[in-house]
């Protein structure tokens, strides 16, 4: 171990590299202040750069994100930390914030890394992939995702098996095992909370037979199946790898319902999936596709516009909310509903289901302050003491906060959400 | 099967009508593919003679996608686009190249729709008239 | 302009842009079409031209092939003309010997019912842009001082908010509003959901706030009549009440707000009886009433309907638009009039629920007091009927197995949406383009959400679309930040792109003057004649002037002769 933490100060500190802390720092950097922005994860991007397409124009997110990610990691103003966890934050005084971070080895130089993947190549290990969100394998070597920044190599540690395999064709020789966790201080004046949110997990819905039944997958496994970095080059049920041709969405899937302890709406779910029956119908143009609904919530600017295109497309949309998702020995899948246009139970035979699974809190945004912690609301997101006129302000001064940590968003809300976090942060710097 | 189409050249504006021929594309609005693009800064500023030049080297058509009303420089846009084209039917007719082969419609930045049935229409017109 | 004795080096980059391009695009075919052009040394097709990893080759490639320009055929030029020529100008290259090639929205998107004819139209746009970039000069951005100041239109909460946030962060601000208080529909708020805050209190906090701030300078009932000049140094012609002035800005931050859609004469009996009444209205007479029993009209109300998407949605009109924030007010307002009058029965004839995030719990609120909700078919709206002095709403219920379902209630409140500003003259005066909702158009909902196709004009709150208020408010802040970032350094670039005259041809005829709609043409002595000149900073390069002059003196760059001959000759082969 090192003997100090290396002491660094900046204007201000981000945290979280999604999409809403990567806009806040750009504001901020390009109004002149030096910003540290650390990210958990190998890759900044957040959950926006895995995405397909975004509604309701359609624009490729990667075509939006990867610019932007670009920018960022060039911004002479910001100093990006990926794969760092903040232990702590603690205010000292007013423009006096002291976070306390370590950067966790990647095994690889990364200077040296020209993501030539010959290292993947070579290792011998697979696992899950959890950037493809578990659909296909990946190596203990591994370059996360093909449009990763920074685009670098990275040994997962805990699957590697220490064979040397990947140090013996890596031709830079940046492979290097001795790597240890670096300390940091990261000194700053203001802080934002860009912490994001966490996807609901299916498997607390065991009546939807998610993980049990090969053919339904969550809306991200979708979204991934979707994306131009996508896994396979169609779409594919898990099970057998059949073209599916009778799709169906459940959706609030963990949304708006007490029994799983999230009682509101999750803003995106509506959209997300109509937008992705819109691609599927691209994808598989023969293909049936069903979403099944409580409400449908088409709120924004040329989202009803979007929702109404997609029913003219042909997507069937039947109102009611799915009881039982049960698996037949073909691998298809009979979901039982009330179909409230009729008042009666039936049930429906589907190849494939996709579970629109909604957003909860990330409720580890409670735990980055020493001191006097950040206040949560009662869905542990962070709670917002004037979310009329201040939005982005939260319980300690000079603290503000940023996209999905405060609650769902769809992405145009959360690029306003760090637009506004930013001038907030400027005005305290100014005070 | 490729369909048979006119060869036809649009003049768009930057900020006015070339996002709507942006956006025909965003909703797979399908037009003849032998039409061409290039984006001026505002539909005023076409010289006849580059129409004229489009002509001899080979395009059935030419359309003006003008900024009409909603041109970001000034209201006199309408007025003197229209003045270009009529001079320029002018002078098509000294060369004895027919008129109609220049169109001009207003497209301003959401008329998507609008632009694809124009195109549709002038490259319709300009097939039959080369029968 | 000695560039055309050197010849230039291009490097031609096609984007497959992850199948959204080469799905319908044959991208190799494309790249062998043109490998061999003149003056092309190199060219590649990529999976993300604008992705990091390309970014990197490109930058690698220009150095390495010495290139002197650089095409990239993508998307639109809207969205990553600056990436790529950020991309060249880090490489060595003058941004302007970038050229951009849009093969997506105009190709492959366009034409991705004939996959031959969009790799065929790919090809002669991107030749078209190699054509353009053997030609592009390099050019220096012309740098301008600018207003360190901002004027913002419109003192609703998105304005007032939007100008605390400019003064914050030290810039001042000219606050217009055209009424004589300020706080548009604020005040008439009188809960503000779901924090359960007043309209009235916000004002009051928000109004001290402005006239504590020595940055703000507030012009209530007063007009804005003209504007002059652009990004940086707007003029601005104001009508006040103690008469004309003018200020100059830097930048105009738009928050003209919205209105509410009035019903029509006979909509759901608005009009033709008295108990059919909006929900602003409702909220009024909420916020004046007391006591025991709600009256309205003299009448005792024990049960109210709710009829929802009043003038949004519309299956017949023109508004198309959801209004966002309507469901979630009715239902506030359901709960508001509730806890005033505990034994009120209230109704809502939805077209489905849209109480999103958290608001949900307002929706559970409302059922949790008993209140009764009726989901009526898009295109079989509720009837209201009166007999005498009676109202009843009729609708099918999707809810209810499609049965007919009557209620008989003492007033029907319609939950009327959000139009676009009915005074159009700021709209005007600026020429913002509107979007297909005719509200004030965005760049780009994601990239851009704050900036409109004005440069230097930036637009908060609910006249880019419905918002609720805390939805304003994050827009207002995010439009200041934006503003803030326009004229914080004191200096901007602009484009150089603008016209200029051949001094030797030039006859001075007066044409061009007469056709320049910024005066920056005058004439000055050359030789022994006159001739026109032409001001670059004043110049906008719009080339009004162009097609005018009789001896073809007048050349606009980037759309030189040249340059728009040669595109010409490409594209009819």
């Amino acid at each position: 171990m090192q003997k100090e933490p290396e002491i660094l100060s900046f204007d201000a500190l981000v945290v979280g590299g999604g999409i809403a802390g990567g806009e806040t720092a750009l504001n901020l950097a390009n109004n002149g202040y030096k910003v540290a922005l650390v990210e958990k994860e190998l890759s900044i991007g957040g959950k926006m750069i895995l995405l397909s397409k975004v509604f309701p124009t359609l624009d490729c997110a990667a075509c939006i994100t990867t610019p932007k990610v670009s920018e960022i990691s060039r911004h002479p103003n910001i100093s990006i930390f990926t794969e760092t966890d903040v232990h702590s934050i603690e205010k000292l005084g007013e423009k006096n914030f002291e976070a306390r971070v370590t950067r966790r080895p990647r095994y690889v130089v990364e200077a040296d890394c020209t993501a030539c993947q010959l290292c993947e190549e070579a290792c011998p290990v697979v696992v899950r992939d959890e950037y493809q969100y578990n659909l296909v394998g990946r190596k203990a070597a591994f370059i996360p995702f093909s449009i990763c920044s920074p685009k670098v190599a990275a040994i997962d540690i805990d699957n590697c098996t220490l064979c040397g395999a990947c140090e013996k064709v890596c031709p830079p020789g940046c492979i290097d095992f001795t790597q240890k966790p670096r300390e940091y201080v990261l000194k700053a004046k203001t802080t934002i909370v860009a912490t994001g949110f966490k996807l609901f997990d299916p498997l607390k819905i065991s009546r939807y037979s998610y993980g049990s039944a090969k053919n339904v997958i969550t809306s991200m496994q979708m979204e991934r199946q979707l994306a131009p970095t996508r896994p396979f080059h169609t779409i594919l049920r898990p099970g057998d790898g059949k073209v599916p041709d009778k799709l169906a969405y459940v959706l609030c899937a963990g949304s708006r319902d007490d029994s799983v302890g999230n009682p509101i709406c999750s803003q995106i779910c509506c959209m997300y999936s109509i937008k992705q029956a819109q691609l599927l119908m691209g994808a598989l143009p023969m293909a049936d596709i069903t979403i099944y609904y409580i409400d449908i919530r088409a709120f924004g600017k040329g989202y009803d516009e979007f929702y109404e295109q997609a029913v003219s497309m042909g997507v069937r949309f039947v109102k009611g909310k799915i009881g039982k998702i049960t698996e037949k020995p073909n691998g298809n899948l009979s979901l039982r509903y009330e179909d409230i246009a009729t008042g009666k139970l039936k049930e429906a035979d589907h190849d494939m289901v996709v579970l629109s699974v909604g957003v909860t809190a990330n409720a580890e945004a409670g735990n980055l302050f020493e001191g006097k912690k950040l206040e949560l609301d009662v869905l542990n997101y962070v709670a917002q003491p004037s979310p009329l006129l201040s939005p982005s302000k939260t319980n300690i001064e000079g603290v503000f906060v940023a996209g999905t940590a405060t609650g769902p968003k769809d992405i145009p809300d959360s690029i306003l959400s760090a637009g506004a976090a930013a001038g907030e942060a400027i005005s305290y710097l100014n005070q | 099967m490729a369909k048979k189409s006119a060869k036809i050249l649009v003049f768009s504006t930057e900020k006015i009508s070339d996002p709507a021929i942006d956006m025909a594309g965003l909703l797979k609005l399908h037009y003849p593919p032998q039409v061409y693009t290039i984006a001026m800064r505002c539909s005023s500023s076409i010289k006849p003679k580059w129409i004229l030049r489009a002509f001899d080297k080979g395009f059935d058509g030419v359309f003006i996608a003008a900024d009409g009303s909603d041109c970001a420089y000034g209201e006199s846009c309408t007025e003197k686009t229209g003045h270009l084209v009529e001079q320029t039917h002018n002078l098509m007719k000294e060369r004895s190249i027919d008129p109609a082969r220049l169109r001009m419609a207003a497209i301003c930045s959401v008329c998507s729709e609008s632009f694809v049935k124009q195109v549709k229409s002038f490259n319709e017109y300009l097939l039959k008239s080369q029968e | 302009m000695q560039h055309e004795t050197m010849k230039k080096k291009l490097g031609i980059y096609i984007c497959a842009c992850g199948g959204n391009i080469s799905d319908y695009v044959d991208i190799e075919k494309v790249k062998e079409a043109i490998k061999d052009e003149d003056a092309v040394i190199l060219a590649k097709t990529t999976m993300f031209a604008c992705g990091d990893t390309n970014q990197k080759d490109m930058d690698a490639d220009i150095k390495a092939n010495d290139l002197s320009g650089v095409v990239v055929a993508s998307c639109s030029p809207k969205l990553h003309l600056t990436t790529f020529r950020n991309v060249s100008e880090r490489a060595g290259l003058n941004p302007y010997t970038y050229v951009h090639a849009n093969i997506r929205e105009q190709a492959s998107w366009a034409h991705s019912d004939d996959k031959t004819g969009a790799t065929e139209k790919a090809i002669q746009i991107v030749k078209a842009a190699i054509a353009k970039a053997r030609l592009a000069e390099a050019l220096n951005p012309i740098t301008i001082k600018s207003e360190r100041s901002v004027a913002v239109v419109g003192a609703g909460v998105a304005g007032m908010k939007a100008a605390l946030s400019l003064a914050g962060m030290n810039d001042k601000v000219y606050l217009i509003e055209k009424s004589k208080e300020i706080g548009g529909k604020l005040k008439t708020m009188d809960v503000i959901s779901p924090e359960k805050q007043s309209g009235s209190d916000l004002l009051k906090q928000l109004e001290a706030e402005i006239s504590n701030n020595s940055r703000i300078e507030l012009f209530t009932e007063t007009i804005l009549t003209e504007s002059s000049g652009s990004i940086g140094n707007f003029t601005l012609k104001l009508n006040t009440p103690t008469g004309n002035c003018e200020v100059t800005v830097g930048s105009v931050l738009l928050a003209t707000g919205f209105d509410t859609y009035t019903p029509e004469e006979g909509e759901f009996g608005y009009l033709s009886h008295s108990n059919v009444i909006t929900l602003p209205e409702f909220k009024a007479i909420l916020q004046n009433s007391s006591g025991k029993q709600l009256v309205v009209n003299e009448k005792e109300i024990n049960s109210v309907a709710f009829i929802y998407c009043v003038g949004s949605r519309q299956v017949k009109g023109d508004n198309k638009h959801c209004s966002r924030f309507c469901c979630t007010a009715a239902m506030q307002t359901s709960l508001d009039a509730s806890d005033k009058f505990s034994h009120l029965q209230c109704y809502h004839f939805t077209r489905g629920t849209r109480s999103y995030g958290k608001q949900e719990l307002i929706y559970k609120a409302t059922n949790d007091k008993g209140d009764i909700y009726v989901q009526f078919p898009d295109k079989k709206p509720p009837v209201v009927e009166t007999s005498g002095d009676k109202l009843s709403v009729k609708a099918v219920d999707l809810l209810l197995e499609k049965r007919e379902h009557e209620a008989e209630v003492d007033l029907v409140v319609l939950v009327t949406g959000m139009v676009p500003d009915k005074d159009e003259t700021i709209g005007n005066i600026f020429k913002l383009p509107k979007g297909r909702d005719h509200f004030f158009n965005e760049i780009h909902m994601k990239l851009r959400p704050v900036e409109t196709v004005i440069d230097g004009v930036t637009i908060a709150g609910a006249c880019q679309g419905p918002k609720n208020v805390a939805e304003s408010v994050n827009s207002a802040i995010a439009a200041a930040t934006k503003a803030h970032s326009i004229i914080a350094k004191g200096e901007l670039q602009l484009e150089p792109i603008v016209a200029y005259v051949d001094k030797e041809t030039c006859n001075w005829c007066n044409a061009c003057t007469d056709a320049c709609p910024f005066s920056a043409i005058s004439p000055i002595d050359f030789k022994d004649k006159k001739v026109a000149e032409i001001s670059k900073s004043n110049c906008k390069g719009c080339g009004m002037c162009l097609p005018v002059c009789p001896s073809d003196s007048i050349e606009l760059i980037s759309f030189t002769n040249k340059e728009m001959e040669s595109m010409i000759d490409v594209l009819a082969q």
